[in-house]
């Protein structure tokens, strides 16, 4: 996949993120049309299916997929478009749908987050707390998986060690907060 | 190499097949370490999950931005729309001065929430009147003790949590909210497509019950998770203080 596009997903820089957005929604509303759904529906689907394809630029997953981020989009949709209609089928008539015939290929994807437990529940609210710079440091670490490298490179940070002291203050801030 | 080190690289699947079994000894020999690690994992968890809310909402907002097709509202419905807002407003204004009252709260913010599991509008042929179309169907026409019925029946038979959500909203429909309750607890263990949105009935449900201390944990639950009607949530608690 393009290589700028899944920098973006992981990144998730609010004005990227509304251009990949809007580059696609339009195509994929015309796309969902000939399935039969309403307009709400396909708004909805598009929506999870753009959060879907972004969790699987934090996994890693799409490092190794060789299709276009179009395609794949396209493909997580139309797996959730087929997921809906099948919520639906007992009680509607979709034999229509069945001559549908696009080259899209649908891509499983399962939504598999967990609740939090109490104790990482509490850990949340402390999180909450730290400063923004922290906030920001520690989720390009965590959660979208940048090296120290990384966020040298897509941060306004001058080197990896002054990343890692303040990744270091971060953390201590944190450990003081559950300690008290 | 250092131990923080190790926990980094475990954190981001970064460790070669040598380090896991360094890493892997040092978690059954060293309590201290062990513990470390706990707590970089769930910090893992906890900030992984920040981060989806937030990115949740951030595409909630890139997409209300998009302007949407026009709706073919027929001058009538435009009336009707009108005077409820007028009345709504000089409720509002008779209310002002005194605490609001929770039966208005409740009559102002609950609609019983749209079918998406089975919209009879598209029902094309008649062959699949099944007990999940009637039950929706009964639920969209707004014959509430008939789809309550249904939905009972049917979530002891499949067990689909959805069937919960829509009892819920239906009973509420009703005003019999004390019965709501539970099956919207219960919707919220399950995770659909749905489970988002039930903390803004359960707090509706609250407030009809005029449990105030507990709707508004609830309303804080669903502002902070910037959850589905968080607006209105906010604008509801305001109207507690």
């Amino acid at each position: 996949m393009e290589q700028n596009h899944i920098n973006t997903l992981r990144l998730s820089n609010p004005k990227e993120i509304s251009k990949l957005y809007y580059a696609n929604r339009a195509v994929f509303l015309n796309f969902g049309k000939k399935y039969g759904l309403d307009y709400d529906d396909l708004t909805d689907i598009y929506q999870e299916a753009f959060i879907a394809l972004r969790k699987h630029a934090l996994s890693g997953k799409l490092n190794t997929v060789k299709s276009s981020l179009k395609t794949y989009l396209f493909g997580i949709g139309k797996f959730m478009i087929y997921d809906r209609l099948k919520e639906q089928r007992k009680t509607t008539s979709y034999e229509a749908t069945l001559h549908v015939s696009d080259e899209v290929e649908p891509i499983v994807y399962e939504d598999n987050t967990q609740e939090l437990t109490i104790e990482q529940q509490l850990l949340r609210t402390f999180f909450k707390k730290l400063g923004k710079k922290c906030q920001e440091m520690l989720t390009l670490f965590y959660s979208r998986g940048l090296s120290i490298d990384d966020i040298v490179e897509f941060s306004g940070y001058t080197s990896s060690s002054v990343v890692r002291s303040q990744k270091s203050r971060c953390l201590k801030t944190l450990k003081e907060m559950i300690k008290s | 190499m250092e131990h923080e080190e190790l926990i980094e690289k475990y954190v981001q699947n970064k460790l070669s097949s040598k380090e896991e079994l360094v890493f892997i000894q040092l978690l059954e020999s060293d309590p201290a370490f062990k513990e470390k690690v706990t707590l970089h994992i769930n910090l893992k968890k906890v900030i992984e999950y920040e981060d989806a809310v937030n990115f949740r909402n951030l595409i909630a907002t890139i997409e209300e931005k998009v302007e949407k097709p026009i709706q073919k509202y027929s001058y009538t419905k435009w009336l009707v729309a009108a005077s409820i807002a007028l009345l709504l407003g000089l409720t509002y204004f008779f209310n002002m001065n005194q605490k609001a009252d929770t039966d208005t709260l409740f009559a102002q913010n609950f609609e019983p929430y749209r079918n998406v599991i089975a919209p009879s509008i598209r029902s094309g042929s008649a062959n699949h009147q099944d007990e999940k179309t009637l039950a929706f169907l009964a639920y969209d026409k707004g014959e509430y003790k008939t789809a309550i019925a249904l939905f009972s029946k049917l979530y002891i038979k499949t067990k689909e949590p959805y069937y919960l959500f829509y009892k819920a909203n239906a009973l509420l429909k009703l005003e019999r909210a004390k019965e709501a309750i539970p099956l919207l607890l219960e919707h919220l263990k399950t995770k659909d497509t749905l489970t988002q949105k039930t903390n803004w009935y359960l707090a509706l449900a609250y407030i009809k019950l005029k449990e105030r201390q507990k709707a508004k944990v609830i309303l804080k639950k669903v502002i902070d998770n910037k959850s589905y009607k968080n607006k209105e949530a906010k604008e509801l608690i305001d109207k507690f203080e």
